[in-house]
């Protein structure tokens, strides 16, 4: 899950300049250096691979109709990723925020729960599905800033730039995500909090 | 333990690699001495395993993915929607730079003064007019009936000026001995007294309406006619000669026909 650093920014900055005169070429090299982070990014909140697609061919049209406001000087790749992120906010308010509460309930049920006399530590397939159901019960911006550093592997301060928000606060969020999904995980670990 | 309070905070950061320096040595040598926070770190790796454990469901997915495939589809409906957008680019970055944002204020005071013109043009320049309402009623506002007086105050005016004019013409551009018979005929004093009494039914308007101009000259046509017709009976050549004299040294005709023209431009 290692994402590779893709192109210097002078690069991208070259290549956005021609997208912007109409350059399929180019517009077609940014997608292939970027598509895969963004799926990351997508199927990391969503978990399911269409809504995952969806949001990468959004966010790449959304990109050449906004191509204009991209300005040299920033970074393209956190810029791209809050594309991406206001599209899955958005995609998730329409598509999931009605379903979430019967989801919800519904994952509880379906999360295997161990034993109570276990005390048996859980092999990491197994966690999978708990984890999974974990992660979806943490709010939107504590959610987004987990898969931003666990699966994007990005810095806190790329984070920051791409919630607009301080590096301090992207490191608080974080700490709160990481103790709430232990709290929410403690069933499935053998332990007790 | 409140030592180890403060060295917890940056577990998470710790874990993910994001803590440097001092900071970063200072916690490790912490950690090395308390086993209550080793246990916590080990805690928190535990959550850190559970989210690896996605990883291979990932990666599975990304391997299924056709991404050359993907790549050219996006761009084909990024060019197909938006070819007519970027032919129309050069109007987007024009538009843009009309209206900036900054521009705001001076575009709505703009389209205030606009707004605020055309609603006074309209009060002013509009035509009134008559309101018929459901059962065949016909409700005459007041300014309908101002503006009908008006008009009809103009009209008069002018129809009042182009006889006199005529009838002043005629007497001027005659030689004397004609003019003497014209005026003792009952045709042009008849005529003179039609209009001398028509005057005395404008004089009214003429004071409502402040046409002061039109006033004037209506007098002055008004003594003219009167002298005329005092004395056309026994009229001499001499007086009818000091009469034409005073029309064209004053300038009767010209007169009238300025204010005349004002009057059919309703300027006056």
């Amino acid at each position: 899950m290692k994402p590779e650093r893709v192109v210097e920014n002078e690069n991208v900055y070259t290549l956005v300049e021609k997208i912007k005169e109409g350059d399929r070429e180019a517009f077609m090299t940014v997608t292939r250096l970027y598509q895969k982070k963004v799926f990351l990014l997508a199927f990391s909140y969503f978990r399911n691979k269409e809504d995952a697609l969806d949001i990468v061919q959004e966010t790449f049209l959304r990109f050449y109709q906004k191509a204009d406001m991209f300005h040299k000087g920033r970074n393209f790749q956190s810029w791209l990723l809050q594309v991406a992120r206001n599209i899955c906010i958005d995609y998730y308010r329409k598509n999931y925020s009605r379903e979430s509460t019967f989801n919800r309930e519904r994952n509880i049920d379906e999360m295997n729960l161990p034993a109570t006399d276990s005390n048996e530590s859980h092999g990491s397939s197994d966690l999978k599905e708990p984890f999974s159901s974990c992660l979806e019960k943490l709010s939107e911006k504590q959610r987004m800033i987990f898969v931003m550093k666990h699966y994007n592997q990005l810095e806190y301060r790329e984070i920051a730039q791409i919630l607009n928000i301080a590096l301090g606060t992207v490191k608080s969020l974080h700490f709160k995500a990481v103790q709430n999904l232990r709290a929410l995980m403690s069933p499935y670990l053998g332990r007790q909090t | 333990m409140k030592e180890c309070k403060k060295y917890q905070k940056n577990l998470v950061a710790f874990l993910y690699g994001e803590l440097q320096g001092d900071e970063k040595k200072s916690l490790e040598s912490h950690l090395d001495t308390c086993s209550l926070c080793r246990s916590e770190l080990d805690r928190l790796k535990e959550v850190k395993n559970g989210a690896d454990s996605l990883n291979p469901e990932i990666e599975n997915v990304m391997a299924s993915i056709d991404w050359e495939a993907l790549q050219e589809k996006i761009s084909e409906a990024a060019f197909e929607e938006g070819t007519s957008m970027i032919r129309q680019s050069w109007l987007r970055s024009f538009l843009q730079s009309i209206f900036q944002p900054k521009l705001r204020p001076v575009y709505a005071g703009l389209f205030l003064g606009i707004l605020i013109g055309a609603a006074v043009a309209f009060m002013i320049f509009r035509t009134p007019h008559l309101q018929v309402v459901k059962n065949g009623e016909i409700i005459v506002p007041q300014s309908f009936l101002e503006w009908a007086e008006l008009e009809m105050a103009r009209r008069n005016t002018i129809d009042y000026l182009e006889r006199s004019q005529y009838l002043l013409l005629d007497f001027v551009q005659s030689s004397l001995d004609e003019s003497a018979g014209f005026w003792q005929s009952n045709y042009a004093s008849q005529k003179a007294r039609d209009l001398l009494s028509k005057k005395k039914y404008i004089n009214q308007q003429l004071d409502k309406f402040h046409m002061a101009k039109a006033k004037a000259i209506c007098d002055q046509i008004e003594l003219l006619f009167f002298e005329l017709i005092q004395i056309s009976e026994q009229i001499s050549m001499a007086e009818l000669k000091r009469i034409q004299d005073l029309i064209v040294e004053r300038q009767v005709l010209l007169k009238i026909k300025i204010v005349k023209k004002e009057l059919e431009k309703s300027e006056v």
